[in-house]
């Protein structure tokens, strides 16, 4: 009874041509070998943050005419360079809170990474919000400074360039005949300057 | 990447802008095309000669300043993921001040049509008024809008895709549906009955639909530049903000044309 039924139906199924000829699994492998980079490969187009070195080095390969370009072929600038880190694991931005997870001190300051000559930090105490934002100036001069509510103490670590060789104090507020602990000449001592000189 | 080359490129995500003088064209030229139109309004004669100098001056402004900041995103890099998210924020609120800005729109309507004072008969639309049929123009142009919608997704889509000629393609249907609906538009005004200077019904119904045609326009220009941007290779699959903003806006301007098809021309004929 089934098979006189099922048989005539399965009949007319034949008639009709399947929608896809072959497997799903054989147009993925199709995908792979057609695959630019290779799938775990990286994209020849991924320069290492080691190769740049100017502005220059982040003008983008271009797409091909009549393509969409994508971010790796056509950013460029500051926007290349954001892209790359991020595809490499570098956080360019390094946009995060500094740390909060104590309190610094002279010996163990809190380290406040700078790429110019002044740097200003806020704040808010051990843990963190547990007073308003006391905004601290740092320069490369005067590396330490301490909360004056909380003490929590920050020192500022300079990650620029280093000095320019062929330029010679134009400008330049880092002062050579300078003792580390004073701006200018004939600056007002603290209490510092006689009970422990080196927490200047 | 060493600090030494680090410190080549700024620290920070945020595009710091440099000095630029279209804020100040842009200021000059508005104050211009608001004082001019004042005037215009008020039966000066010179009036026509200054609305539209005053008109082409702010277009010109927007269009300096727009190539600037196309200039500073696609060409030097300076729309880091910080700068996409802070544009992308300043457009979503543009489109909140939008709404805010119908919703006034609307509230005049109803605040007219919801209890129809007695000099109107009473009723709405007031006595005497010929009520544009919902069901023949508009509800085309529902249809045509909706449709608009779905080509413009069809476009975004094929970009995200990196199916360039699909986004070419949903793009131009985009536009011309928008330049039938706007066409249709003219048709329905210059047909209709009532006038801007006949009353309540009148004001109101060009109030609204008049504010509404003058954004599909704006929507159309925008949708074009998004268009044009793609012709000539700016938008990547992943960054194409501008697009994506004329998107949005577009839709909102869909969203605005249901409320008015149903309140303005199915209830309120």
């Amino acid at each position: 009874m089934f098979l006189r039924r099922a048989a005539p139906a399965l009949a007319k199924r034949a008639v009709f041509r399947p929608a896809v000829t072959r497997s799903f699994a054989v147009s993925v492998r199709r995908w792979e070998a057609k695959a630019d980079p290779k799938i775990g490969e990286d994209s020849k187009l991924l320069q290492p943050l080691d190769s740049i070195k100017s502005e220059h080095d982040l003008l983008p390969p271009g797409a091909a005419p009549g393509t969409i370009p994508t971010d790796l072929e056509q950013a460029t600038g500051l926007e290349r360079l954001e892209i790359l880190g991020k595809m490499q694991g570098v956080d360019i931005f390094d946009m995060r809170p500094l740390d909060a997870s104590r309190k610094g001190t002279l010996e163990d300051p809190i380290i406040v990474k700078s790429f110019g000559d002044e740097q200003f930090a806020g704040c808010t105490g051990y843990p963190a919000d547990s007073h308003v934002v006391i905004w601290l100036g740092m320069s490369r001069d005067r590396p330490i400074e301490r909360c004056p509510e909380c003490g929590s103490v920050y020192k500022l670590e300079y990650v620029g360039p280093q000095e320019d060789p062929h330029g010679h104090d134009h400008g330049h507020d880092i002062h050579h005949d300078s003792d580390g602990a004073h701006n200018y000449e004939g600056e007002p001592q603290t209490m510092a300057d006689f009970v422990k000189p080196e927490y200047r | 990447m060493s600090n030494l080359n680090r410190s080549i490129f700024q620290g920070h995500p945020f595009h710091l802008v440099s000095p630029s003088p279209w804020p100040l064209f842009t200021c000059i030229s508005l104050l211009t095309l608001t004082t001019s139109a004042v005037s215009g309004m008020h039966g000066f004669e010179s009036a026509g000669y200054w609305i539209p100098s005053a008109l082409i001056l702010v277009i010109s402004s927007m269009f300096l300043w727009f190539r600037d900041v196309i200039s500073e995103g696609t060409y030097i890099g300076n729309h880091t993921l910080a700068v996409q998210k802070g544009l992308n924020m300043g457009v979503a609120l543009f489109i909140v001040s939008e709404a805010l800005f119908f919703l006034a729109i609307f509230w005049a309507y109803f605040h007219s049509a919801l209890s129809p004072t007695v000099e109107l008969g009473a009723q709405w639309p007031p006595i005497g008024i010929e009520a544009i049929n919902a069901f023949e123009l508009p509800l085309l142009n529902t249809v045509l809008l909706l449709a608009s919608g779905v080509t413009i997704t069809y476009s975004h889509h094929s970009l995200i895709q990196g199916n360039r000629n699909g986004a070419l393609y949903g793009a131009i249907f985009t536009l011309v549906l928008a330049l039938v609906f706007t066409g249709f538009q003219g048709v329905e005004y210059s047909v209709s009955s009532f006038t801007l200077t006949d009353g309540a019904y009148g004001s109101c119904f060009y109030f609204g639909t008049g504010f509404h045609g003058l954004h599909v326009i704006i929507g159309t220009i925008f949708i074009g530049v998004g268009f044009w941007r793609m012709l000539a290779y700016h938008l990547t699959e992943n960054h194409h903000l501008g697009l994506e903003s004329s998107i949005l806006y577009w839709h909102f301007v869909d969203v605005v044309w249901l409320f008015l098809f149903l309140s303005v021309y199915y209830w309120g004929s």
